[in-house]
């Protein structure tokens, strides 16, 4: 009964949090270019304005068009309520549950570019084609960088790789993870479609790539989508943040539900200092051409493999 | 010391850009960061060495690696591309993901060449596999490339290889040959740069694949 309070908890937690790393990220890029910027809570006006209104639907979509929207966004807080936010206090956890959060991230994608082939536009048909190509390539970094974290800390868990992450401390400045790091960093900005890979706030349909597999959405089921892809923003987040900066896990893991009190706000602060960092990232880089997101793609998959060698030969 | 460690990864993700890259250019300027990753190794440690033994050679090494690899050969590169007329920035015929996928697997081989022949598997290890395979992907950077000056950047790197094998797995060679290597890189540069120029006045081009037609 304990676990089931904290799983609704956690999933409550995770789907308030969502949107919040987007509007960071687009407030540190309207600084730089000295304008005000929307507020940090724009994306939740966003979503709450996308599901108060009506929907066009294309005569020619079929139930797969209707089914992607809810497929997505459940895959994503599926996938979500398995990485905990708080590594000792967690929601869901088995031995092997990456698989499972890789294989629902996979799911989520599937109907993504299927919903975007669907209604017979052209543009949708393309993105889908491009987030596949991009992701054929992100998705065995992400794998093989679970893997090798995995095996290290004793079982391909998320719960368990995070709380060996905390125990860590300053050890994880090591080459091995700094390669892991740097993978981790290129399928998060490809995954969440951020700039090398995809411009999030680009309307130019020969660029888009997760924007034109969401063209023909509007309405709630528009915002689904866009929440599920809130939703595994912050699961990346949430990653990067607690395996690379575990300071301070250790001690609040024996704190029992202080721990869990003061620990949110940390884990928080963690995960919106990652989003800091992807938006300083996003203002000093340009985006890429198409054709070379796969050299980027081979990168993360190369230092993550890499990183596995090197931890599986030499250790931490 | 774990700075060396950073380095020599550094280094083994440099050669992973400098096969990533597609144009003379940028793999002329990405040789140029390695070369500087490498003087800063030997400036590390070669100042441990003299604040333990009082030796200097390895600081004189880093000064003339700074010199020679940073500075000079790179120019001279820059500037044999730069001459001639319009020309085929591309030099890459396999796509680079493949490329780079090539090297993942000279990395692995590495790893079991090393460790295969009983090097007990510790720091010293790592080092060397880094710059085992350092070698290997400068050798097929050189088989992988078109242009008379990629194979040149390739052998340099694969001389960059070996430099940081000696340094990061032995501490440096003897100060005599670390000289004798510099001359006779300074040296195959500088014969393999006057053929490049014969080259590209002679055929108008770099590209190796028209070497072709001189066969009988």
């Amino acid at each position: 009964m304990r676990t089931l309070m904290e799983l609704v908890l956690h999933l409550a937690l995770v789907l308030a949090l969502a949107p919040l790393p987007g509007g960071v990220i687009r407030k540190i890029k309207a600084f730089v270019q000295k304008r005000q910027g929307p507020s940090l809570f724009q994306e939740y006006r966003d979503l709450r304005k996308l599901f108060r209104k009506d929907m066009v639907i294309s005569d020619r979509a079929s139930w797969v068009f209707f089914a992607a929207p809810f497929v997505v966004f459940g895959s994503s807080v599926a996938a979500a309520a398995l990485v905990p936010l708080l590594p000792w206090a967690g929601g869901a956890e088995f031995p092997g549950d990456v698989f499972l959060v890789i294989s629902l991230l996979a799911l989520g994608r599937f109907f993504l570019a299927l919903g975007g082939m669907d209604p017979g536009s052209t543009f949708g048909g393309m993105g889908s084609s491009r987030e596949m190509t991009i992701s054929a390539l992100l998705e065995p970094a992400f794998l093989v960088f679970t893997l090798a974290l995995g095996l290290q800390a004793g079982a391909p868990s998320f719960g368990v790789i995070l709380r060996h992450a905390a125990t860590l401390g300053t050890a994880v400045w090591h080459p091995s993870f700094l390669l892991l790091l740097f993978s981790l960093i290129l399928v998060t900005l490809g995954e969440t479609a951020r700039i090398p890979v995809d411009d999030p706030s680009t309307h130019l349909e020969l660029t888009m790539v997760h924007e034109a597999m969401v063209l023909e959405y509007s309405g709630p089921f528009l915002a689904l989508m866009e929440y599920g892809a809130a939703v595994k923003q912050l699961l990346f987040l949430t990653v990067l943040a607690q395996v690379f900066l575990p300071f301070g896990n250790a001690a609040l893991a024996g704190m029992g539900i202080g721990g869990v009190v003061l620990g949110l706000p940390l884990a928080a602060a963690k995960v919106l200092v990652m989003a800091a960092v992807a938006g300083v990232a996003e203002v000093f880089t340009v985006k890429l051409r198409i054709f070379s997101v796969p050299n980027l793609a081979a990168m993360a998959f190369i230092a993550a493999f890499l990183g596995f060698l090197n931890l599986m030969v030499f250790g931490g | 010391m774990d700075g060396t460690h950073f380095l020599s990864v550094a280094i083994l993700l440099s050669t992973f850009a400098l096969v990533a890259n597609k144009r003379v250019r940028s793999y002329i300027r990405t040789f140029q960061v390695q070369s500087a990753l490498v003087a800063l190794g030997a400036l590390v440690v070669g100042t441990e060495h003299f604040s333990d033994r009082g030796e200097w050679d390895l600081l004189v090494v880093a000064a003339i690696t700074l010199g020679v690899k940073v500075w000079a050969i790179p120019r001279v590169l820059l500037k044999a591309h730069g001459q001639g007329e319009p020309r085929r920035e591309k030099d890459f015929f396999y796509n680079i993901p493949l490329l780079v996928l090539c090297c993942c697997a000279l990395t692995a081989f590495a790893y079991f060449a090393v460790l295969g022949n009983g090097v007990p598997a510790d720091r010293g290890a790592s080092h060397l596999i880094n710059a085992v395979a350092v070698v290997l992907m400068g050798l097929f950077f050189m088989i992988s490339r078109r242009f008379a000056l990629g194979q040149i950047v390739g052998f340099l790197v694969m001389e960059n290889g070996l430099f940081v094998a000696s340094l990061f797995a032995a501490g440096g060679m003897p100060f005599v040959v670390d000289l004798g290597v510099f001359v006779d890189v300074l040296s195959a540069v500088l014969i393999m740069g006057g053929l490049v120029f014969q080259l590209s006045e002679k055929f108008h081009s770099l590209d190796m694949g028209k070497l072709r037609k001189l066969r009988g």
